[in-house]
């Protein structure tokens, strides 16, 4: 039992390392107003690139800065389409998660990098990689930016007010655009340890639903990084169950074990909906366009 | 004047270089007050070419020259009667698909979950032919009418928790998405297992649980099935009471609700309504084409749904025309994965960049852009 | 004396409409300078130019006798031009510090903290600079908006619309405040509809109409009659005219009790009547729970206690809007643009929701398009809606006054026995408000009971017949027209 529990404990951090990234990039996009439903598709590129470098000879950490590259590049399209060209954010979010897709998809099968075991990132410190350390102190710099610096004082209030940002002076535009960039590359990180340190390897298939899990728990977490790592760790402790229930040979239907996160994430919703709304939680103007008005 | 105003037909040159002048010009945006049908079909028209035009150079970066590809197309869907009935065959589900994804745009009510709500389908119709419910020669439309009911049981979920806690519906349709593919894979790794081949999908349903042959080709019921309910819905939408009020609604939901409009009645019923037709789609694919449940009918359609939907602008015809070119692109992928050796990821990716191409041209319709100069 | 300000021969063109046309306008330091005109006289364009929002298409603005080029928000602030918009621009769910950086980069909290809190006490108010300003009432807001753009550095101030959202007490103390930044050394300038502002506390002022300046002169010989003709160009005076026939009681609230949204106080025990060919006006300022009253009547929200008897129909209190619309309720809602038309889709789809509902334009199966298209047509030329060049062009595209022509024409229609008209002839100019109010007289004289909600006080005296004062959700006094203004202002800010 101890060796189950002491198994089950070392691999949780693993599994909530992905959920925490992805949040906390999903964090800094939405206080800048920008619904964020693309983010299933910035953690693809980020898993595939990952994989790619591995696959090429990079190193664990190289590779991974190649997820964060990947994860911004495909943030610029998205930030084309949301801050420059102000097309709808939910059809923006579905149609890069779409494209991601269909790209991963392809580059995969034309690089023939599916299914080929790779090396992955090493435990430094009580089993756990240098990117799990890093995640406390991620979660320190976002609060940070947000909230001690000019910079993310203009960027939330962008996402609350774009008129009055815009009355200060602000380049509403702008600052979306960086949101959505930075935010990307940090999902693009999550992707990129889901398969470099995770599952090391890569199928189609291999994020698995997780960029839409990471969008529940930014609402749960109602925009804020430390109640959002905590739901992460949470998800963790979920995902990282699974593999070992099934180990001991309990009699549970596998299948239905599979379910459980996302179960648990419809229950995590209800949950946060049913508590009542904190008023002042969700970015006032998330998903919503800013242009001046032109007449009096 | 120092500034520079273009006009409704100019939008093309927005993307051109600044009027020729000393002052740095930036770009203005304005909200259009309306826009007149002929730029919205042209804006329309040349969002499609410009998709195409990319679609085809990505094919002849993959190695399938424009000729190549234009024969391709020839051979796979107009070379022969037969030709043209693989193709027919190919659009029914798509249509149906289709149907089921705008029903729920209309309705301002993101449903991201037809693959869930087929799967449920599938499931339902299945359980129908596996435990011989009801008599034989009415099976297969108890069938249907089963897989309806399976659909709209997966998207009553989302809706109600839309409807009564304000839950975001894109989340949660998918996420069930999953809950239900797990649930699939159950069945059929499980008590639904083909005891004759002990393969991972159900046994063969009997010919009576299948959409009849039509006779002609290779046809079988699926299409006019989809045809019909296509009109059906055309009808609904363009001639109802309930199509003029689900209008008014997506213009302004608290108006109509201020007027004593039905809000929650209608958006319940288009909801449910969505996933019925989500679950008649996994019944057409598995009684009008595998004859059985295997463990990926779905793939690929919860896309392909959003898309042909969003192309065909939620129109119910619309959907049928677009749906026809979708099964053309569908067949010519799986040809050139054959005779080109051409990922057929390609084909999603040309899906991908029409949606994106499409949506990126609302911006004209949405905005004009003023040149003004800049201090 | 220099011209802090001088905007020179301005004109600015929106698509082919001329917004402004060769305008002059000067402000001048330790002047308060107010700005009259109707609704799209050209005010805020001209504004929009002075604060960098708008390049002028022709004309040049000067500082200080330099002509400059001021390219937008930020350039404008640090010239030291500060605006407060009519819709302040502050971020709800920031603390007060925060929306006062965000309008002052480059400075630490600290220093703008103790720099706040000197100029406010100076200004003589308090302020607490973690309250969120979301939570802040109106008048807070409003000095918060004005602490920001002074600590900016402006110089030039200008204040749109100002007192639009204050009630009368509080109008009279940024009176005070104005008169004491134009002492300090500011131009201010003062953007506004109220005659007796202009009168009273300005020492310019200059009158715009169609895009032109058509007077600039002081307030000394002046009075409201000769304002007024020089604003909209000809007299329109409206005249209180009480009800002829009164009836019996049509529509009557009975201890109506309804909580507000998000901790706002809402309703608390309302009660009066209306009666057959009355109109009873309900004065208060805005926020002391006429969106609760307007949502009770409407069937919008249902009350948690109390009841709204209908003539004949009993309690409709929790019926749906739909019911109480069949049963003869017509509604003019407060923002037309949100609750009375749906911008996106037809004239004629906008009018037609009523006969659609009651099964005039087919059943269920069939709507006959042709039928609402020959009702919505007759109804436009009934109620002079203007601009609609055909019935299927989107309602949004209407201007204000012919939206809310458009909103009574459908309304109306049936001749309802109860009707609810909440700021009827907010942002409307005085013709198209004139307008309005004849409608409503008619309802009364045909038979109606009107109920009247607004804040603006001289259109209830204008119209009512009875007046009641809502003030912080209690309906706490009831007056018969002819009443004094005064008593009711009284009523309307009292702490009883």
């Amino acid at each position: 039992m101890s060796d189950f529990l002491l198994n089950w404990l070392i691999n949780i951090p693993g599994f909530a390392a992905p959920f925490a990234l992805a949040a906390l990039g999903l964090i800094i996009t939405e206080r800048a107003g920008v619904l964020n439903l693309g983010a299933e598709g910035f953690m693809l590129v980020g898993a595939l690139a990952g994989v790619g470098a591995m696959l090429n000879g990079s190193a664990p950490l190289l590779a991974l800065g190649g997820s964060v590259v990947a994860g911004m590049l495909l943030g610029l399209l998205f930030a084309v389409m949301v801050a420059s060209l102000r097309i709808n954010h939910v059809i923006s979010g579905l149609a890069l998660v779409f494209f991601a897709q269909a790209l991963v998809s392809f580059i995969a099968s034309a690089e023939r990098w599916n299914n080929k075991a790779i090396a992955g990132l090493e435990p430094v410190f009580l089993g756990q990689d240098v990117v799990i350390f890093a995640v406390p102190v991620l979660t320190l710099a976002v609060l940070w930016l947000l909230n001690k610096t000019r910079f993310g004082l203009s960027l939330r209030a962008v996402g609350e007010n774009p008129g009055a940002a815009d009355a200060a002076g602000i380049d509403v535009t702008a600052m979306r655009f960086a949101a959505i960039v930075i935010g990307a590359g940090l999902i693009g990180l999550a992707g990129g340890y889901l398969t470099v340190a995770v599952s090391r390897i890569w199928v189609d298939t291999v994020v698995g639903g997780r960029g839409w899990i990471a969008i529940a728990l930014v609402i749960f977490a109602r925009w804020h990084p430390w109640r959002a790592v905590l739901g992460a760790v949470l998800f963790g402790c979920i995902e990282a169950l699974i593999p070992r229930i099934a180990a001991t040979g309990a009699d549970v239907p596998r299948y239905f074990l599979q379910m459980t996160p996302y179960l648990a994430t419809l229950g995590v919703m209800i949950w946060a909906a049913l508590r009542g709304s904190d008023r002042w939680a969700q970015p006032a103007a998330l998903g919503q366009h800013h242009i001046r008005e032109e007449r009096d | 004047m120092s500034s520079t105003e273009l006009t409704d037909t100019g939008h093309e040159t927005v993307a051109a270089t600044p009027p020729a002048t000393r002052l740095r010009m930036v770009p203005l945006l304005e909200v259009r007050q309306s826009v007149s049908e002929r730029l919205r079909i042209g804006v329309y028209v040349i969002s499609l070419l410009v998709a195409a035009a990319l679609s085809v150079a990505l094919l002849a970066w993959s190695g399938v020259a424009p000729s190549d590809l234009g024969r391709e197309i020839a051979t796979t869907a107009f070379s022969s009667p037969r030709a043209l009935g693989s193709v027919l065959v190919r659009t029914a589900p798509l249509v149906i698909a289709g149907l089921a994804t705008a029903i729920a745009f209309r309705a301002n009510f993101w449903n991201i979950g037809l693959e869930g709500q087929m799967i449920l389908g599938a499931i339902f119709a299945s359980a129908v032919a596996i435990y011989d419910i009801g008599p034989e020669n009415g099976r297969v439309v108890t069938m249907a009418l089963a897989a309806c009911l399976g659909g709209m049981l997966w998207i009553a979920g989302p809706g109600l928790l839309k409807q009564r806690l304000g839950i975001n519906e894109v989340i949660t349709t998918l996420l069930l998405n999953y809950v239900a593919f797990n649930l699939l894979l159950h069945m059929v790794y499980g008590p639904w297992k083909d005891p004759v081949s002990a393969f991972p999908h159900t046994e063969q349903y009997e010919t009576f649980e299948r959409l009849p042959m039509l006779g002609w080709l290779n046809l079988n019921w699926a299409l006019p099935l989809a045809v019909g309910l296509a009109l059906i819905l055309w009808w609904i939408m363009s001639f109802s009471r309930v199509g003029y009020l689900l209008d008014l609604m997506s213009s302004n939901a608290r108006m109509a609700g201020a007027v004593g409009v039905p809000v929650a009645g209608l958006t319940v019923a288009a909801i449910l309504g969505s996933g019925a037709v989500g679950g008649l789609t996994g019944f057409a694919i598995s009684a009008g084409v595998e004859f059985r449940m295997t463990q990926d009918f779905f793939s690929g359609y919860l896309f392909s749904g959003v898309l042909i939907a969003f192309l065909g602008r939620n129109h119910p015809l619309g959907v049928v025309v677009v749906a026809f070119f979708m099964a053309v692109l569908l067949l010519v992928g799986q040809s050139l994965q054959v005779f080109f050796g051409v990922p057929f990821a390609l084909v999603q990716l040309i899906q991908a960049i029409f949606i994106t191409c499409v949506a990126a041209s609302e911006f004209f319709l949405t905005y004009r852009m003023h040149w003004r100069q800049a201090a | 004396m220099t011209d802090t300000l001088a905007l020179s021969s301005v004109s600015k063109s929106f698509g082919g409409f001329r917004a402004l046309d060769t305008v002059d306008f000067v402000a001048r330091a330790g002047e308060v300078h107010a700005l009259l005109g109707e609704n799209g006289a050209g005010k805020s364009t001209l504004m929009n130019i002075a604060c960098g929002l708008y390049a002028p298409d022709e004309g040049h603005v000067a500082i200080d006798g330099k002509t400059v080029r001021i390219s937008g928000a930020r350039d404008a602030a640090a010239r030291g031009i500060g605006m407060v918009h009519q819709h302040f621009k502050l971020v709800p769910a920031f603390s007060v510090l925060e929306n006062i950086m965000l309008f002052n980069p480059g400075r630490s909290p600290s220093e703008v903290a103790s720099k706040a809190q000197d100029l406010a006490r100076q200004m003589g108010f308090e302020i607490s600079l973690s309250d969120k300003a979301g939570t802040l009432g109106v008048a807070e807001q409003q000095r918060i908006e004005i602490l920001k753009v002074l600590l900016a550095g402006a110089r030039i101030v200008i204040l749109d619309e100002p007192t639009a959202v204050l009630s009368p007490e509080e109008g009279r103390m940024l009176m005070g405040l104005v008169r004491k930044l134009a002492e300090a050394g500011s131009a201010v300038i003062l953007v506004t509809h109220k005659l007796h502002e202009a009168l009273h506390h300005s020492d310019r002022i200059t009158v715009m109409r169609g895009g032109r300046k058509i007077s600039e002169t002081t307030p000394e010989g002046m009075d409201p009659a000769s304002l007024t003709t020089l604003i909209v160009g000809e007299q329109i005076i409206e005249k209180p005219q009480l009800s002829k026939a009164v009836g019996p009681i049509e529509v009557e609230l009975e201890n109506v009790t309804l909580s507000g949204e998000s901790g706002r106080k809402g309703l608390v025990d309302v009660s009066f009547r209306v009666r057959r060919g009355e109109i009873y006006g309900v004065a208060g300022v805005s926020g002391n729970g006429q969106n609760e009253l307007s949502a009770a009547i409407m069937g919008l929200s249902f009350p948690s206690s109390g009841r709204i008897g209908m003539n004949g129909l009993g309690d409709v209190s929790k019926r749906g809007p739909g019911y109480r619309r069949r049963h003869g309720l017509g509604c003019i809602p407060v923002d037309r643009y949100s609750h009375g038309l749906a911008g996106r889709i037809s004239v004629t789809d906008n009018y037609a929701v009523n006969g659609a509902m009651a099964g005039a334009y087919g059943g269920w199966g069939y709507f006959k398009r042709g039928l609402a298209q020959a009702a919505a047509r007759e109804a436009v030329a009934a109620y002079d809606v203007q601009g609609v060049r055909s019935l299927g062009q989107r309602a949004g595209l209407l201007s204000g006054g012919n939206a809310q022509k458009l909103v009574i024409a459908r309304e109306f229609e049936g001749a309802p026995r109860v009707v609810l008209a909440h700021s009827p002839s907010r942002g409307l100019d005085v013709r198209a408000g004139a307008a309005v109010h004849d409608r409503l007289r008619a309802a009364r004289d045909r038979g109606a009971a009107v109920i009247l909600i607004s804040d603006d006080l001289d259109e209830i005296m204008l119209l009512s017949d009875r007046i009641g004062v809502l003030n912080s959700g209690r309906l706490t006094r009831e007056f018969k027209a002819p009443a004094e203004r005064g008593d009711i202002g009284a009523a309307m800010v009292s702490h009883e």
